[in-house]
């Protein structure tokens, strides 16, 4: 079996990239186990997309759940975030209605080959 | 040129570039702000250097390297080229001997500050601030929320440009004509804003990035539009205003009005006329340009307003159609337009209605829209105007 772990912290004031991340969970990190990780930049870099009846609606922020649930998790390059979003959009398009995607650039991390 | 005419014509300038050399916007305003702080001491003592740009950018760029050394760390984060980590500060006659050889990235940048994955207050205050050279201070007093709140928002707002990477760039063809609106829109919404208070001088700050665009884009008709369509208003700033009240249009002492301006407002409308594409800034400079006849056309008015309405799908322009159809048809066929829109919220609305209903001889109706419209004054010259034509219909 296959698992994502999802992590969430709370508010902080200081800098996240200025912050390594603790030693002992880098080394968590390392384990065999461990096919991959991504280290998020803060929320307040989000942009979220909606689908909001066929048409794509974007607002500045993180997501807001209400009623939905995490579905799914997207791993993508892009040059710019406008790269980024063109992308979701058209990935966005393709859903149901009432689907979000949020775009969150990512501070750091490390994959392992398939 | 005095110091501060020309900090406020150069900060936008200035701070482009080095946001193009230095690729962050924060490090590039500390550094904008620290190389005009040295003007300040140095120019007064010894004079305007012969390239006040090139001087500003060389040192202020001499002063983010300094920084950059001093935490190596983010060096490799930017930009800046490593050479000039190596070969460090240079005189600032060095780098350039004329202001056309720097180029001029102002336009990358407020593309990046009117992004649309930024909210739209945010794009307000960060354009006020980058690209017009208002302080904090200055931005938080004209919109009125305390220094803290819009400190905060501008520099989440930079956080967010560096750590989401939203390019500095000039959007690609297929994007441009959205992402200029929402800068036209920006523009607009800060000359809006000004319209109603004086504590900062929005309307002039508006008009001067108005002026920019529309050196940085000559192609662009909305561009030139938006900008007539600003000056044509504003030329009538002196007279809106007597002992205190607002001054209907009709009312208002023409000699005040600026000519100056409204000769430029209507060459550019020109400029944007020729080249044949009726956008929602052209239409609006027209109708503005109407509104300065005497007596005015009222029949091309609405017709205008109709255009726009169809453009825009906007409900205060209908209701500045029903104004203009009030003229033609009598205030009746304008009410009858009033009472469709869903405008309560509005204080124009009311304050329309009111006159609408006064004309038509609805004089206890007229008095009640009058007092709503009151309630929902935002100013001393509208509270002190509404407040006599309260009076007035109370006596009827």
């Amino acid at each position: 079996m296959q698992y994502a772990l999802l992590a969430y912290s709370p508010p902080e004031n200081t800098d996240r990239a200025a912050r390594p991340i603790p030693g002992d969970l880098a080394g968590l990190l390392d384990r065999p186990e461990v096919t991959g990780w991504a280290r998020l930049h803060a929320d307040e870099s989000a942009t979220t997309l909606h689908n909001d009846e066929g048409r794509m609606l974007l607002t500045d922020g993180p997501f807001v759940d209400s009623k939905e649930y995490l579905a799914g998790l997207i791993l993508i390059e892009a040059d710019t975030l406008d790269g980024a979003l063109a992308l979701a959009r058209e990935m966005l398009r393709e859903t149901r209605p009432g689907t979000a995607i949020e775009v969150r650039p990512i501070l750091d991390g490390r994959f392992r080959g398939a | 040129m005095a110091l501060d005419a020309i900090f406020r014509d150069q900060w936008g300038r200035v701070l482009a570039t080095l946001v193009g050399i230095l690729g962050d916007l924060e490090l590039a305003e500390d550094a904008a702000a620290e190389a005009f702080a040295i003007a300040a001491e140095r120019w007064a003592r010894d004079g305007e250097p012969a390239n006040p740009t090139g001087w500003l950018i060389t040192t202020a760029r001499n002063r983010a390297i300094d920084h950059l050394r001093r935490r190596r760390v983010l060096a490799d984060k930017t930009k800046l080229l490593a050479r000039d980590l190596e070969t460090g500060p240079q005189p600032p006659e060095a780098l350039m001997d004329d202001a056309a050889t720097i180029p001029d990235e102002r336009l990358e940048l407020i593309f990046a500050c009117c992004h649309p994955a930024l909210a739209l207050e945010a794009q307000v205050a960060l354009t006020l601030r980058t690209l017009g050279g208002l302080s904090t201070d200055e931005i938080a007093l004209a919109f009125l929320v305390p220094f803290e709140t819009m400190s905060k928002r501008l520099t989440r707002a930079k956080h967010k440009i560096r750590d989401a990477g939203i390019p500095f760039a000039v959007p690609p063809d297929h994007q441009l004509p959205d992402r200029l609106a929402a800068v036209l829109s920006v523009v607009y919404l800060i000359f809006n804003h000004g319209w109603g208070g004086g504590r900062v001088d929005l309307a002039a700050q508006a008009i001067h990035l108005g002026r920019a665009l529309a050196d940085l884009m000559p192609d662009e008709p909305e561009v030139f539009a938006l900008l007539a369509l600003m000056l044509l208003h504003d030329a009538r700033k002196a007279a809106r205003l007597r002992d205190g009240q607002v001054v209907p249009l009709d009312d208002q002492d023409r000699a005040l009005w600026d000519s100056r301006q409204i000769d430029e407002g209507r060459e550019l409308l020109q400029r944007a006329l020729v080249r044949g594409r009726t956008g929602p800034y052209l239409v609006q400079a027209a109708i503005a340009d109407l509104h300065l006849h005497k007596p005015r056309d009222w029949q091309q008015i609405a017709a205008l307003y109709e255009t726009l309405a169809r453009q825009t799908g906007s409900s205060i322009v209908e209701m500045n159609r029903a104004i203009a159809v009030a003229e033609i048809d009598g205030p009746e066929a304008g009410l009858a337009i009033l009472d469709r829109l869903d405008l309560g919220h509005y204080r124009y609305f009311h304050s329309t209605r009111a006159e609408l209903l006064r004309r038509a001889g609805r004089d206890k109706e007229a008095h009640n829209a009058y007092r709503r419209a009151l309630d929902l004054a935002q100013t001393e010259p509208e509270q002190r105007y509404l407040a006599n034509r309260l009076a007035e219909t109370a006596d009827s």
